[in-house]
C-alpha cells in the first residue's frame, strides 16, 4: 500500500468546505442544451416519407394518418408515431429525416402512470416542448443519404448541333449504383407517376445489379420503358423525398440504365406472352402511338386477337413523328415495338382508318375498338399570312420521313414549349449542316421563366445558338409575292384578362420584325377527327370539342373506347396509362360477351 | 506533427496521413510495427496518454480496424494509429503493459467487437453484456432491429401503414397496377 492510498481518505474531506456539485432541486433540472428529449415534428414541412421508421433500430415508430393531414403529392398524410416505450433516444431518426422536420427538444422527464402515454404523434398531439428551441437537431452539413445527383454525360453543344445523334449518354453502371443508392424507397413519386410505376423496387434492382429483374418490373407498368427512360416528363421527380434537402433522384436516367444494360435479344426472353387460351374475340386499335399501343400490348397478352391501324409509314406515333431523334433515337423505339409485336400484335401500317377502310367496318369486324389517334393537326395563330407558316409537327414528321424540307438561313419559331424547342433544335441542326451555322429565332407570349418548355429544353436551344425572344406576340407574317420574308411581332403585356382569360394585351409601340425565310407555328395541336364521319360525330357524347369518355376511356358508344392524348394527355406516360386502363375495361367485357356466349 | 512523422517515416511504415486539425492526425500503421511505434512515441516523443482505444468494422473489406488514439499533454497533439486487422481471424496485440487502461478497452472491444487480445487481463470476462449469447452486437452483422424486436414488446395495438401502399388506397385504388 503506497502512502498516498493511505492519506487519501483524509484528502478528500479538504472538499467539505466546497460548493456541492449535486444538484438541489434534481426534479426540476433543464438538461443540457444538446440534450436528446422527446421529439418534435414540423408539420408543415413533414412529408410522410417513412425513413425515420425505416432506420430505426427498435421498431419505435409507426406511420400513422392524422387529422390534417392529406396524401397529395409528395406527401403520404401520414406521420410518425413514437412509442418512447422502445425509443433508445440514438436520434438516428433525426438525423435521416428527408425534410429536416424531425428534431429532439431537451425535455426527458415526465412521469405518467398510463404506459400508452408514451406513445403519440410528435407534432400532432400537442406537448409543452414543441417549441422548445433547445434539443438535438441534426448539424447542418451532415446528411445520411447523399444530397447530389450522380453526374450524367452529354455531347457538348459545338459537337451536337450539326447532326442528330443522341445527347445524353446515360450513365455508366457505377454512376447508376451511386445515384440508385440516394433513394430511400419511401414510393412518394410511384403516385405521381401516371402509370404508377414500381420505382424503388427497380431503382433497388439497379442498386443489386439485376437489371433483368429491374426490366420485368419495368415492364409489369411500362412497355415504353426505354422510351420513356430517355424522353419522360418525369413528374415523379418533383415528388421525391430527397428534393427537399439535395437534388431529386435521377428517376428517369435510372429506369434508362436498366433498360440499356439489358442485351437486346435478352429482352424477348424475359418478356414473353403470358401462357393463357386464345379468346376468339378481336379488337380493332386505331394509331401505333403509346396509347394505342400499350392498350395492343396488354390485350394481346390477355389472348385476344388485337390489329393496329395506323396512317403512317411506321408505328410509334408521336414518339417517332414527333420528338427529335437527339432524344429518341429511333432504333431504340423499333426495339421497343417489337417486343410489343412479339406478343403477337399485327400492326398495318399506311392504313388510314377513314379512307383505307372506315370505322363502320371496324365496328362491325371486331369486338371492340379504340380511338388512340393523338393530336397530329397543328394550330395556326390565324394573323394575317399564317396560311403561308408551317406547322411544326408537319415539319417534324416530314424530317422524320426523309422529306426533303426547305432550309433557308434564317427560322422564326411562334411558340414557347417543348414542340417550339424541338423545332428549333431540329432546324437548327437542318441549317448548321446545310449552311454551317444556325439562325433560329423563337418568339413566345410568355417571360422566358414562364415558358410551357422544360428549363434544359431551353438551355439547350441556346447553347445550340437559337436565339430565344420571350413576351413577344405574332401579328402579321410577312411575305413578299409567295415567299416568306420575316415575322412581326409586339410586345406582350399581359396574356391574360382579369378573369383568367387568354387575350394577350401588346404594346404596339414596341414592334420586332424577326427576317425568316420560314415562320413556324408551334402552339399546340388538335385531333384529326374527320375519320369518324358525320353519322357517328353526331351519336358520340362530347365534352367541350373532345371525344367524352369515362373513368374507364369508355365513350358513349359500347363498341369504341379512347386513349392518349386525343382524348387526355399530355404526353407519352398518360398516354401508357390511359393504354392500360383501356385495355382492362375492354377486357371485362370481352370476357362477359364470352360468358354471356357460354 | 508534420515534422515528427516525417522523422519516423524512415524506420516505420506509415500509410497517409490525414490532418483532422494542425494537432490532431490519423495515420494507419503495420500490425507487426504498432507496439514499437508507441513504446518510441510514448517514451522518446512525450504521448503518455492514451486517450482512447476503439474499433471499426469495415465488413465489405472483410477488415476491423483499431483506432489507438495517444496524446502529448505537453505539446497538446493527439495522434491516432490506425491498425487493420483481418476480421475473419479478429485478434488484435495486446497494449495493457504500455498503458494498463488499454486492458478495459480490449475487454470492451472482445464483448462488444469479438475482437480478442490474447494476454489481457481478464479479457475473456463479462464486460456489460450479461449473458451474451447473440453476435457481438457492434459487429455489423448483427441484426439490431430485429434483436430488439425478439427482446422488446411492443405496446398493444400498434399498427403501422406503408406509404406507398396508403397513398395508392386514398389516391388511386381504381387504376389497374400492371398489365398482370
Ligand atoms: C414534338 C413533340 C415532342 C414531344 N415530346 C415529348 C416528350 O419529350 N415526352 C413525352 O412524354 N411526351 C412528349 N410529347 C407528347 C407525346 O408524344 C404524346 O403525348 C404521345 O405520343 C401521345 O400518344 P398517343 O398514342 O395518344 O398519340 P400519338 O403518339 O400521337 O399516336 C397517334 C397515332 O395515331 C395515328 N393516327 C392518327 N389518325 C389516324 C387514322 N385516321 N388512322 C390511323 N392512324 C391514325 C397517328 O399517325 C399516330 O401514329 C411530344 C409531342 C410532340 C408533338
Ligand atoms: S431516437 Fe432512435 S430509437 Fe428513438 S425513434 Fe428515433 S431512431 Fe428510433
Ligand atoms: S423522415 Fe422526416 S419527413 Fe420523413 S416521415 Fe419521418 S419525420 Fe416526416
Amino acid at each position: 500500500m503506497s502512502l498516498r492510498d493511505v492519506l487519501s481518505p483524509f484528502t478528500a474531506w479538504k472538499h467539505v468546505i466546497n460548493d456541492p456539485v449535486t444538484i438541489k432541486d434534481p426534479f426540476s433540472r433543464e438538461a443540457s442544451d444538446r440534450y436528446r428529449g422527446f421529439h418534435q415534428n414540423d408539420m408543415d414541412k413533414c412529408i410522410g416519407c417513412g425513413s425515420c421508421e425505416e432506420i430505426c433500430q427498435n421498431a419505435a415508430i409507426d406511420m400513422v394518418p392524422v387529422e390534417g393531414q392529406n396524401a397529395g403529392p409528395g406527401d403520404s398524410g401520414l406521420r410518425p408515431m413514437i412509442d418512447y416505450g422502445r425509443c433508445c433516444w440514438c436520434a438516428l431518426c433525426v438525423d435521416v429525416c428527408m425534410t429536416g422536420s424531425l428534431t429532439m427538444s431537451n425535455e426527458y422527464t415526465w412521469v405518467d402512470s398510463d404506459p400508452d402515454a408514451f406513445r403519440f404523434v410528435p407534432g400532432v398531439d400537442a406537448k409543452s416542448w414543441d417549441l422548445e428551441p433547445k434539443g438535438y437537431q441534426r448539424e447542418d452539413e451532415r446528411r445520411l443519404t447523399g444530397t447530389v445527383r450522380a453526374p450524367m454525360g452529354e455531347t457538348c453543344p459545338e459537337d451536337r448541333i450539326g447532326n442528330f445523334d443522341e445527347i445524353v449518354d446515360g450513365f455508366t453502371a457505377e454512376q447508376a449504383i451511386i445515384e440508385a443508392d440516394r433513394c430511400v424507397e419511401c414510393g412518394l413519386c410511384v403516385a405521381t407517376c401516371p402509370a404508377h410505376m414500381d420505382i424503388p423496387d427497380y431503382i433497388s434492382k439497379v442498386r443489386d445489379g439485376d437489371y433483368e429483374g429491374g426490366l420485368q418490373l419495368l415492364y409489369e407498368t411500362n412497355p415504353f420503358s426505354q422510351a420513356c427512360g430517355r424522353i419522360c416528363t418525369h413528374k415523379c421527380e418533383t415528388t421525391c423525398a430527397a428534393m427537399h434537402e439535395g437534388d431529386a433522384i435521377a428517376i428517369r436516367w435510372l429506369k434508362r440504365s436498366i433498360t440499356d444494360s439489358v442485351p437486346r435479344e435478352r429482352y424477348f426472353d424475359l418478356i414473353q406472352k403470358p401462357d393463357v387460351p386464345e379468346t376468339g374475340q378481336s379488337v380493332a386499335i386505331i394509331g401505333a402511338g403509346p396509347a394505342g399501343l400499350t392498350t395492343a400490348y396488354d390485350l394481346a397478352r390477355k389472348g385476344h386477337q388485337v390489329v393496329v391501324f395506323e396512317a403512317l409509314d411506321k408505328p410509334g406515333g408521336m414518339m417517332r413523328y414527333g420528338i427529335p431523334e437527339y432524344r429518341l433515337p429511333y432504333h431504340v423505339l423499333d426495339h421497343e415495338i417489337s417486343v410489343i409485336e412479339s406478343m403477337g400484335v399485327e400492326i398495318r401500317c399506311n392504313m388510314r382508318v377513314g379512307q383505307e377502310i372506315s370505322m363502320d367496318q371496324l365496328k362491325t369486324a371486331y369486338d371492340a375498338v379504340v380511338l388512340s389517334i393523338g393530336l397530329h393537326q397543328g394550330r395556326s395563330t390565324r394573323v394575317p399570312g399564317s396560311e403561308k407558316a408551317e406547322a411544326a409537327i408537319d415539319l417534324l414528321r416530314r424530317i422524320t420521313a426523309g422529306e426533303e424540307v426547305p432550309v433557308p438561313e434564317q427560322v422564326a419559331v411562334i411558340g414557347g414549349g417543348n414542340v417550339a424547342m424541338d423545332i428549333a433544335r431540329s432546324m437548327a441542326r437542318l441549317q448548321k449542316i446545310k449552311h454551317g451555322k444556325v439562325g433560329v429565332t423563337v418568339t413566345a407570349l410568355e417571360e422566358l421563366d414562364r415558358f410551357l418548355a422544360d428549363k434544359e429544353e431551353i438551355e439547350e436551344a441556346l447553347e445550340e445558338g437559337c436565339d430565344i425572344f420571350p413576351a413577344r406576340g405574332p401579328q402579321e407574317i410577312l411575305v413578299d409575292g409567295d415567299t416568306v420574308t420575316g415575322l412581326r411581332t409586339w410586345k406582350v403585356d399581359a396574356i391574360f384578362d382579369a378573369e383568367g382569360r387568354f387575350a394577350p394585351k401588346y404594346d404596339e409601340d414596341d414592334e420586332m420584325v424577326h427576317p425568316a425565310g420560314m415562320v413556324v407555328e408551334a402552339i399546340g395541336q388538335m385531333a384529326d377527327i374527320s375519320l369518324l364521319g358525320a353519322e357517328l360525330t353526331e351519336q358520340l357524347e362530347w365534352n367541350r370539342g373532345r371525344i367524352m369518355i369515362d373513368a374507364d376511356g369508355q365513350t358513349s358508344e359500347p363498341w369504341l373506347w379512347a386513349a392518349g392524348d386525343a382524348v387526355s394527355g399530355p404526353d407519352v406516360i398518360h398516354a401508357v396509362a390511359d393504354g392500360h386502363r383501356v385495355a382492362v375495361s375492354i377486357s371485362r367485357m370481352l370476357t362477359a360477351k364470352r360468358e354471356a356466349l357460354q | 506533427m508534420r515534422e515528427l512523422l516525417y522523422r519516423l517515416k524512415d524506420r516505420y511504415h506509415f500509410g497517409t496521413p490525414t490532418f483532422q486539425r494542425d494537432d490532431l492526425c490519423f495515420v494507419t500503421v503495420k500490425r507487426s510495427e504498432l507496439r514499437a511505434i508507441l513504446t518510441e512515441l510514448r517514451d522518446v516523443e512525450g504521448f503518455t496518454h492514451l486517450t482512447l482505444l476503439t474499433a471499426v468494422d469495415w465488413i465489405e473489406e472483410q477488415q476491423f480496424q483499431l483506432t489507438y488514439m495517444i496524446n502529448n499533454r505537453e505539446a497538446n497533439l493527439t495522434l491516432a494509429l490506425r491498425v487493420m486487422l483481418d476480421r475473419e481471424d479478429a485478434t488484435g496485440d495486446t497494449i495493457h503493459d504500455l498503458w494498463p487502461t488499454a486492458a478495459t478497452y480490449q475487454r470492451e472491444l472482445r464483448e462488444m467487437f469479438g475482437i480478442n487480445f490474447p494476454g489481457s487481463p481478464r479479457v475473456d470476462e463479462e464486460f456489460i453484456l450479461e449473458g451474451w449469447t447473440d453476435l457481438p452486437p457492434y459487429r455489423r452483422d448483427f441484426d439490431t432491429l430485429a434483436y430488439s424486436q425478439q427482446t422488446y414488446h411492443d405496446r398493444p395495438g400498434r399498427e403501422t401503414h406503408d406509404p406507398k401502399t396508403h397513398m395508392q388506397k386514398v389516391l388511386y385504388a381504381d387504376y389497374p397496377k400492371g398489365a398482370k
